[in-house]
């Protein structure tokens, strides 16, 4: 019975809340409810009025109601802030597991000057507490504000950004306005590396070399190939390129003997997420010593290169992986 | 004193080190800001604050004003609950007490001047601010005149603006961008305010007796001499009285009683209890001769369980007071009261006999209470009348002969000022009579009164102060005297064998027009208004009656209105009888009339839209009609291709009106707003083309 109803309830509030990168703020979607101030604000005007009826201080009537009337006035100006602001979501970029994302949201108002729009994720904000986590912005009448949230991504995946929530009590704290928005956008949370990393594995071609090659750093230059995608800029010989039109790669042979394969098999762990944390932090390792790699998982295999891309999709595997 | 201090701790900042207004931190000139208005709402407070309290305030608001500007760490907490204890403890000293009104403010002062120095967070605004407004309010307790409701006002919008400021995290907001904004919310609050005020049903006092402690002229429970250095003559009407027809008594003759005093404690007068119980079981004993003088009177609210009638008017079915609202009854001092306090305009009819007797015939027990004086107070003027006793001249006179030698004696020496400065400043009061009666011989009716009781006692004259008014304006209006709170008056009584109470009125010996024409003396003008008198008499007539006439509306719509006002209002429009909870549905109907307004607005303001986007829709549909889909996002040019291809030749027509509607939409001459003379012609083609179907 109460799961049915709560199911009711979640559907009707999913329903309410559409998936949206770009939210704009209406009547619809806007709530307000006064705040614990606002109930000690009217506790205080009921004593005013209780002490100008026993005083019979005219005066005190004119301020107890001037100050409802400020009151009154102040929670449509509070809906009011809140009203017509448009809020948009970039495309989030992905990073590690228990490491904060950044969310960077854009928020337009196509008339006024906005004062103290909180931002935050939902959730994080109690009703009623102030938001620790939000950020606060003005919005530019016409313009646009930027806020920076954080996202803290427990597991590896792909994730739905959380939903998000604009608040503001601006101009008296006595309301609270506020709206649930749940951006479309997903984020990709990529396992979190292994510390402290665990030694690369040895490169099977030749493996009694490859601690030693690696020391001598960029190794002897052997000869020149075609130019493939993830080979650095540094290995591009330039001088050639120049002459005769064709990119071309120096071939050392630390890159060509090092061609390390980071395996599933080789994590020598037991457990999923700890081989995906070990084969993480191997990427990241070989990817700064500038060592050509490739991941194989089971299923997945990814041929070795270098470079920003090659690592980029290392990490999208290993995040992705399931 | 706060300059040497800062001169003595502080290293990095002296007063000559000000980082002026612009460069402060934000936080800094935010709190300098809310110090500053606290300062302006506390300061009419400071005239009536223990000793101790102002200067406590002036040096924790110093204190904390410097330590936002040096950016210092706050206090912490054993410090701060040190002071409050201490302030505590010498509230206790000063009031003997912690609850009740004057005891009550004096902690609400020291608590918000405290919290300020816990001010860490913006959020603690919040508090301070709501103890601003109980502040605010208890300065209405002491005045209500229009200085001091200007200078509130100018509070009120400070703590607004410094709740703003608490809410806008963001940068540095400039002050006047806050203001703006809290005396925006407070103008659009100002109909709901005016609606509230005109509206509210006005009750009497819930539980509290409220206390009238303003200096000015008009009725109060108690009497203390010397204190006021100068009046202020309040012009507003006390009650209206209308006598039957064809009679006006002299205004010599109208005595409208109001509290009796006869305890005199060195200081003030009050009411006496009578110590001996005999005294009030045997009533007022009035017994009155002549005609009886019918009136009718309409009260103004006094906030005193006080009914000032006309001496004497007796306590019988006949001529007692018929009252349309709380019960009365006749003290045993003749005088009439109310079961509570007159908070509303009440009307009554009545009848006096100016011609009375009252009290007891013979010497009793219950009249020592009247020749009792306090020991210690005043030994100069006592010495005087013992001296006066021992004369040889008047070793047999008779009680009435030395009542004309004391008179005589004011008649003589005395003069009769509204401005007479203030008598025993010093040692307690125990010497404002002495000062009165011996040295400067100047006052107005509550020094001639009460100098001549203490001096009708030290005879040995049983005798007591009678207040209330005397006398009424000398032109009618519309037929009714006018009774003004600027004819209060104190005068006395003395008992003498054989006639009882008899009314004594030492003013009349020193002012006799004050009684006789009941001319009220105007004060001598201030300084300022002397100066402007002398260039230009006509000027300061002027803004004389131009303040007056400002003050007197403020009196009337603000300070008085009360029921009776609503009811009248009421009256305008149209309900014949009015009611307690006509207000109540009046006002109930205007609110949820207001929010409908307000909801129809929401409304509209939800379905508002473009109007190239409603004339859009309009369009889709009138092509839907004929079998053409539209998408959102096509061009009316797309639109007349596919017109074109659909419906070919004769729709011809209709494609070069789409046609045309793209030109004014994004064409050269593009155009702000839909032209209604092309939807029409675009309507009556699509009506042709969906006939020949």
């Amino acid at each position: 019975m109460i799961a049915a109803v709560r199911q009711r309830w979640q559907r009707w509030w999913q329903a309410r809340h559409p998936r949206s990168d770009t939210w704009t703020l209406t009547q619809r979607n806007i709530y307000i409810v006064p705040t614990g101030a606002g109930f000690v604000f009217a506790a205080v005007l009921l004593v005013m009025l209780l002490a100008a009826i026993n005083y019979q201080l005219s005066l005190g009537y004119v301020l107890t109601f001037l100050l409802a009337g400020a009151g009154f006035v102040s929670m449509h100006l509070t809906h009011n802030t809140l009203r017509g602001l448009t809020l948009h979501l970039k495309p989030p970029q992905p990073g590690f597991a228990g490491q904060a994302l950044p969310l960077e949201i854009v928020l337009t108002s196509p008339t006024r000057l906005q004062h103290g729009v909180g931002l935050g994720i939902e959730g994080d904000i109690n009703a009623g507490q102030a938001p620790a986590s939000a950020v606060f912005v003005d919005v530019p009448a016409g313009g646009q504000a930027i806020a920076h949230l954080a996202f803290l991504p427990a597991r590896r995946g792909l994730h739905d950004v959380p939903a998000l929530r604009a608040e503001t009590r601006y101009p008296f704290g006595l309301f609270r306005a506020w709206t649930v928005w749940r951006p479309a956008a997903r984020v990709l949370a990529w396992p979190t590396p292994e510390q402290p990393v665990a030694p690369l594995p040895a490169a099977p071609a030749c493996a009694g070399e490859a601690a030693q090659r690696k020391a001598s750093d960029s190794g002897e230059f052997e000869g020149v190939r075609a130019y493939r995608r993830g080979d650095a800029l540094k290995q591009v010989v330039w001088k050639k390129a120049a002459r005769t039109g064709e990119l071309v790669s120096r071939d050392t042979s630390s890159a060509l003997q090092q061609e390390l394969w980071l395996d599933w098999q080789l994590t020598q762990l037991s457990g999923t997420e700890a081989r995906l944390s070990r084969l993480t932090a191997w990427v990241l390792a070989a990817e700064a010593a500038g060592v050509s790699h490739g991941l194989r998982l089971p299923g997945v295999e990814i041929t070795p290169g270098s470079g920003g891309a090659q690592q980029r999709r290392s990490l999208d595997a290993l995040g992705l992986w399931s | 004193m706060t300059r040497a201090a800062a001169r003595g701790s502080s290293s990095g900042w002296g007063w000559g080190g000000w980082p002026g207004w612009a460069h402060l931190p934000r936080d800094s000139r935010d709190v300098l800001f809310l110090l500053a208005v606290i300062g302006w709402t506390l300061a009419p407070h400071f005239a009536h604050l223990p000793i101790w309290c102002s200067p406590l305030t002036v040096l924790v608001i110093a204190w904390r004003a410097r330590l936002a500007i040096t950016n210092a760490a706050l206090p912490g907490r054993w410090p701060l609950l040190g002071l409050l204890v201490l302030a505590m403890g010498l509230t206790w000293w000063s009031h003997r007490t912690l609850l009740g009104k004057d005891a009550g403010i004096t902690m609400l002062v020291v608590l918000m001047v405290l919290k300020t120095l816990e001010l860490r967070a913006r959020r603690d605004a919040l508090v301070v601010f709501f103890l601003g407004f109980f502040i605010v309010l208890t300065n209405f307790l002491y005045s209500q005149t229009l200085g001091v409701a200007a200078a509130m006002l100018v509070s009120v919008w400070g703590l607004l603006t410094a709740l703003v400021l608490a809410h806008m995290p963001v940068g540095r907001p400039p002050l006047a961008q806050a203001g703006g904004v809290a005396a925006r919310a407070a103008l659009l609050g100002a109909p709901i305010m005016l609606v509230l005020f005109m509206l509210f049903p006005r009750m009497a006092p819930l539980w509290a007796v409220p206390q009238d402690t303003q200096a000015k002229t008009g009725l109060s429970g108690s009497l203390r001499m010397g204190g006021i250095a100068e009046l202020a003559l309040d012009e507003s009407i006390a009650f209206r009285v209308r006598f039957d027809a064809g009679v006006r008594p002299p205004a010599a003759a109208l005595y409208w009683r109001g509290p009796v005093l006869a305890r005199f404690d060195g200081q003030e007068w009050t009411r006496l209890e009578p110590a001996y119980a005999s005294a009030p079981r045997r009533g007022a004993q009035l017994r009155v001769d002549g005609a009886a003088l019918g009136y009718a009177m309409t009260l103004e609210p006094n906030r005193l369980p006080v009914l000032p009638l006309l001496e004497a008017t007796p306590n019988s079915e006949a001529d007692g007071p018929r009252i349309d609202g709380p019960r009365a009854f006749l003290r045993s001092d003749l005088q009439w009261a109310t079961e509570r306090p007159i908070t509303e305009r009440l009307r009554l009819t009545a009848r006096a006999y100016l011609d009375h007797r009252h009290g007891p015939q013979s010497d009793e027990l219950s009249l020592r209470d009247y020749v009792d004086l306090p020991p210690g107070f005043n030994p100069r003027t006592l010495a005087w009348a013992q001296a006066l006793r021992n004369d040889a001249r008047y070793a047999q006179a008779s009680h009435e002969r030395l009542v004309e030698v004391v008179l005589e004696v004011i008649r003589r020496g005395f003069t009769y000022t509204l401005t007479p400065g203030t008598y025993g400043d010093d040692n307690e009061n125990r010497f404002a009579i002495d000062e009165f009666w011996l040295d400067r011989k100047q006052g107005f009716c509550e020094h001639f009164s009460t100098a001549f009781v203490v001096v009708m006692r030290a005879l040995d004259i049983p005798a007591r102060v009678v207040t209330g008014y005397q006398g009424a304006d000398t032109e009618l209006q519309d037929g009714d005297h006018i009774i003004r709170n600027s004819h209060a008056h104190a005068w006395t009584e003395v008992w003498l064998a054989g006639r009882g109470w008899v009314r004594v009125d030492p003013t009349a010996a020193v002012a006799p027009e004050r009684v006789s024409f009941s001319r009220n003396l105007r004060p001598q003008p201030g300084v300022v208004a002397g100066a402007i008198n002398a260039v230009n008499p006509a000027l300061m007539a002027r803004l004389r009656s131009t303040w007056e006439l400002v003050n007197n509306r403020w009196n009337q719509w603000v300070l008085n209105y009360s029921r009776a006002q609503q009811f009248d209002l009421l009256k305008k429009l149209g309900v014949s009888s009015p009611s307690w909870e006509d207000l109540t549905y009046l006002l109930i109907g205007l609110l949820s009339g207001a929010s409908l307004v307000g909801a129809a607005w929401a409304w509209w303001d939800r379905h508002r839209r473009d109007p190239w986007q409603r004339l859009r829709s309009r369009l889709t549909q009138r092509l839907g009609d004929l079998g053409i889909a539209a998408a959102e996002h096509e061009a009316p040019r797309t639109l007349a291709r596919r017109v074109r291809e659909r419906l070919g030749e004769r729709a011809e027509a209709l494609a070069l009106q789409l046609e045309a509607l793209d030109g004014l939409r994004y064409g050269r001459a593009a155009i702000a707003r839909p032209d209604p003379a092309w939807w029409s012609a675009f309507a009556t083609t699509t009506a042709a083309l969906a006939r020949s179907r």
